[in-house]
């Protein structure tokens, strides 16, 4: 047995301390740039919310922290925003909503109306989709058949007409999983940040 | 070129010439098709490579006589893998709007083969100083050639160079030389004419 431990630690050592060595230099590293990276990611988050809601002035955070269930035992933490225009009258709500791609985790900023019943757009915070295929997720012709979709549970759908605003979404062609990512998202959040909003007050129950 | 005999002079030759990684090796294809559309991103990748690459090549250098065969690879990646990711946190603290450009090439130099092919072939097997040139002359190597093909693209594409317009007024862009196709084309013709410079000389 201590034979054994000790040809394992002989045959690995260097691995051991090398992968304790760089992991501290990461960890300093990350430590020392992550306040930078984080407030960057902030400025922008709040440009993509203007450009959202063009006629709102500032945004302010109504919601701290809300608990939103991605499924599968998975939970996640969001921050809802209220869109406020220069008179201080409600313009809307932003979110930041998460979820898988077809390469990793695709973040996004959404905004829908102040009566949370239509989605007003989407813009992309972080995504590592592929270049040419996934990436298009952010172009106009996948992105504004979200614009006025109802909040709700949204189908996706191989064909159909892209220029038609309900609760079909037609997928980009070659980027399936990018899109089904996107439906997803959108499914997940909508409707539970939607109830938050009205547990809170924040908006009235139209049906 | 024999690893066991190599010279500062003989690293610096092969870095900038002999053995130029995309030219005459092929090797780093990945980014000098993806990124090249304009001077900028490509000056981006060609630098961060070049940090990758001469710290990943100091750093096995430092632990090449405590190096086991069978662990050989996976330290050389354990290494990338830590000055990579340092280089893509870099870019995302102090030009976020490069880092969101060059998107997932950044990651992905983790498994550029010219590191990799650097830390076997070069430090490896020799002292620091001679492993040090390699990496910075390597990195020069790989630079210019990003930088020579992003030029000609971003100047076809759209009339410009580092966004600042060099073509007349009457010129008209060629949309294709942003797309993959400019790429493959640009590169061939700079391989074709690197190839008949270097047969001629022979």
């Amino acid at each position: 047995m201590l034979k054994a431990i000790r040809y394992y630690i002989e045959q690995s050592w260097l691995l051991i301390v090398s992968a304790f060595f760089f992991g501290l230099l990461l960890a300093v590293t990350n430590a020392a740039w992550s306040g930078k990276i984080e407030n960057n990611k902030t400025e922008k988050l709040s440009g993509l919310m203007k450009s959202l809601i063009t006629d709102a002035e500032k945004f302010e955070i109504v919601l701290k922290d809300t608990q939103i269930d991605l499924g599968k035992g998975k939970k996640t933490k969001t921050d809802i925003y209220k869109a406020l225009t220069a008179e201080k009258s409600d313009a809307g709500f932003c979110f930041n909503a998460e979820g898988t791609g077809f390469a990793g985790k695709i973040e996004l900023v959404i905004a829908i109306d102040k009566t949370c019943t239509k989605v007003v757009g989407f813009n992309v915070l972080t995504s590592n989709e592929t270049p040419g295929f996934g990436d298009k997720i952010a172009r106009s012709f996948y992105n504004d058949q979200y614009k006025g979709a109802p909040v709700g549970l949204l189908n996706l759908s191989k064909s159909g007409d892209d220029k038609k605003i309900d609760d079909e979404i037609i997928a980009i062609s070659g980027a399936t999983v990018s899109s089904t990512g996107v439906v997803n998202i959108f499914n997940n959040y909508l409707q539970q940040i939607k109830t938050h909003l009205l547990e809170k007050g924040l908006i009235q129950n139209v049906q | 070129m024999s690893s066991n005999a190599m010279t500062v002079k003989d690293v610096v030759k092969a870095g900038l010439w002999t053995e130029i990684p995309v030219l005459r090796l092929i090797l780093g294809m990945c980014p000098t098709l993806a990124v090249t559309t304009a001077v900028k991103p490509a000056l981006t990748m060609g630098l961060s490579v070049m940090f990758v690459l001469i710290c990943s090549n100091i750093m096995v250098s430092l632990i090449r006589n405590l190096l086991k065969p069978h662990l050989r690879i996976l330290m050389f990646t354990l290494t990338i893998a830590t000055f990579v990711t340092i280089a893509d946190m870099f870019l995302k603290a102090f030009m976020p709007k490069m880092s969101e450009a060059l998107g997932p090439y950044v990651p992905l130099i983790i498994v550029n083969c010219i590191i990799i092919a650097r830390a076997e072939a070069c430090a490896s097997k020799c002292g620091i100083l001679v492993s040090a040139v390699d990496a910075i002359c390597m990195g020069i190597g790989f630079t210019v050639v990003l930088c020579i093909l992003a030029s000609i693209r971003e100047v076809l594409a759209t009339g410009t160079i580092l966004g600042i317009m060099v073509m007349p007024k009457s010129f008209v862009p060629l949309a294709a030389m942003q797309m993959p196709v400019g790429a493959f084309i640009t590169l061939g013709l700079i391989l074709g004419l690197v190839n008949f410079l270097t047969a001629k000389k022979a």
